[in-house]
């Protein structure tokens, strides 16, 4: 899909699909085309160009009726109560009136039933929600930037309320800024950035790349010859006077020791090189597309 | 999905929506109790204009001066749903963008409904109160007048309502509403000829409920052409079905 604002690309020619049972994270920074994309998914931005299709079908009522989805912000009637708008929201989507305390409950907001929206916190608002993309019991639930704006109280709750509904096997497509809340959300992420798809796949191969290992040894030279004979080792390079590696799935520095004292080397230095989350990020989106 | 439903969930608990209506209940009242105080000659003027079934006709006439009040309220309901995103969020619950447009135009219907029969209601107390001849004949002769109101009433929301889907924001739509009703289209019939002008969609309305002795006033002057509230039934229908159109189209072809 392809989405234009007069002059400006908001997205271009952005192509994914989203696997049932996934978690799927849309991770990009602000501006980066997320909401505009879940928006034209959703039916309520016009793309500019390219199509959609949910569960196999064009968009329609009865699609719609298998997802709930929240966009930028909660939006309810300020003067209505917590339980009139889940009323109106229920009457729109067809889900039976008794699911109302049900989402409440879910969302600990069953003593707040008769307040008006206008008094709630922000948190409060946004697990009301939540409540509300919930009522029809949908297959998939969209959610645009769930936890911006809360304090880390209501962050937790709000993550806590995700990984519940996600246990019960529901897929969920999540856009955030937030890497840390993508990696420990997700299953899947793609990174947007500027309206353009900078990496996909799952958030293991995209997000955790691999620490580095670094060492020295008196003779580095021998340290090479012996890197080269072990098995688990999937990188290595000389950097000045130490040796930076990587290793393959399952193994640790201990490994690495031991194989060097093994094979008669004493290693002067063995320091395990954690690469931020943040730089592998910059990382991504330095790529040229 | 019931619409009506949906949308009276949303209004019954809307003070502004009451406060608007008892605004247009009170100033409609007053006005009619004033009028029937005024004395002339030694009589008051209540005995002499609120006689059946002539009342029908000057009771809506003084009502569609009010009508503005109505659009207000509807441009209110409107750009309400812009303000909230709430328009935004039955999209993406279900709703399609033509049953939003049918859903404010039910609204408009209802609205509609209750100030014609509260129209009703003010004629019979005025008409009881002052009227001579109270005989079913009398009362219902003219009574035709008040479904020529409701066609405007309809009419002047149904315009409101265009309004507030096009512009999107409350002040500025009922800015545009009130611009157009008021000084546009005087300045359009202003520099067209009668036989064109006759035919614009605040004039057609005006027609459905004309001035009470405009008949005389037109011997006296140069008469202004204008539709008997007959031949107005037409063309306010098809504007009510033009504007339900372009509100549908402005959402249809706009991101919400």
């Amino acid at each position: 899909m392809t989405k234009k604002y007069g002059s400006l690309l908001a997205l271009n020619q952005l192509s994914v699909q989203v696997q049932q049972g996934s978690i799927y994270g849309l991770l990009g920074p602000n501006g980066s085309g997320k909401t505009t994309t879940l928006g034209m998914a959703l039916d309520v931005i016009k793309p500019t160009s390219g199509s959609f299709s949910w569960f196999g079908q064009p968009v329609s009522r009865s699609t719609k009726r298998r997802i709930g989805a929240l966009l930028e912000t909660p939006n309810f009637y300020p003067y209505l109560t917590a339980q009139r708008n889940l009323e109106v929201a229920a009457e729109i989507k067809g889900a039976p009136p008794s699911q109302i305390s049900r989402v409440l409950h879910l969302v600990g907001l069953e003593q707040r039933k008769n307040s008006a929206f206008k008094g709630f916190s922000l948190g409060m608002k946004q697990r009301l929600a939540l409540a509300s993309a919930m009522l029809n019991d949908p297959e998939v639930l969209v959610l645009d930037e769930p936890t911006n704006g809360l304090d880390p109280e209501g962050i937790a709750e709000v993550r806590e309320i995700i990984l519940r509904i996600a246990a019960e096997g529901k897929t969920i497509i999540l856009a955030s800024h937030l890497l840390d809340e993508v990696e420990k959300v997700c299953t899947h992420v793609a990174v947007l950035q500027r309206g353009v798809l900078k990496a996909e796949g799952p958030v293991g191969a995209i997000l955790s790349a691999k620490d580095s290992i670094v060492i020295s040894a008196a003779n580095q030279q021998k340290a090479l010859d012996v890197l080269a004979q072990l098995p688990f080792i999937a990188s290595y390079h000389p950097e000045k006077e130490n040796i930076v590696l990587t290793l393959q799935d399952g193994f640790n520095s201990a490994d690495v020791n031991q194989a060097m004292f093994a094979a008669g080397i004493v290693l002067t230095q063995l320091v395990v090189r954690r690469k931020s989350l943040e730089a592998q990020f910059l990382e991504i989106i330095k790529q040229p597309s | 999905m019931n619409l009506l439903r949906i949308e009276l969930k949303k209004i019954v608990p809307y003070y502004t929506f009451w406060i608007i209506l008892a605004v247009y209940a009170g100033l409609l009242v007053l006005v009619m109790m004033a009028a029937s105080n005024i004395s002339i000659n030694g009589g008051q003027l209540g005995t002499q204009v609120y006689q059946f079934p002539k009342l029908w006709q000057l009771l809506t006439y003084i009502a569609s001066f009010f009508n503005l009040l109505l659009g207000i309220l509807v441009i209110v309901l409107v750009t309400d749903e812009y303000s909230y995103r709430t328009l935004r969020q039955q999209v993406i619950d279900g709703m399609s963008r033509l049953e939003l447009v049918l859903a404010k135009f039910y609204v408009i219907l209802g609205i509609g409904a209750v100030t014609t029969l509260f129209l009703l209601l003010v004629g019979l107390y005025f008409g009881f109160r002052y009227s001579t001849d109270t005989g079913t004949d009398a009362i219902l002769g003219q009574i035709d007048h008040l479904s020529y109101f409701f066609l405007q009433a309809v009419g002047y929301m149904t315009l409101a309502m265009l309004c507030g889907f096009l512009v999107k924001r409350s002040g500025m739509s009922i800015i545009v509403f009130i611009l157009y009703a008021q000084v546009l289209e005087p300045i359009l019939q202003f520099s067209l000829s009668d036989v064109i002008d006759q035919y614009l969609p605040i004039k057609v309305f005006k027609s459905l409920t004309p001035m009470p002795g405009q008949e005389l006033l037109d011997q006296m002057t140069t008469p202004t052409e204008l539709l008997t509230p007959a031949w107005a039934t037409l063309p306010a229908l098809c504007y009510i079905g033009l504007f339900l159109l372009l509100a549908y189209y402005s959402l249809k072809l706009r991101d919400l």
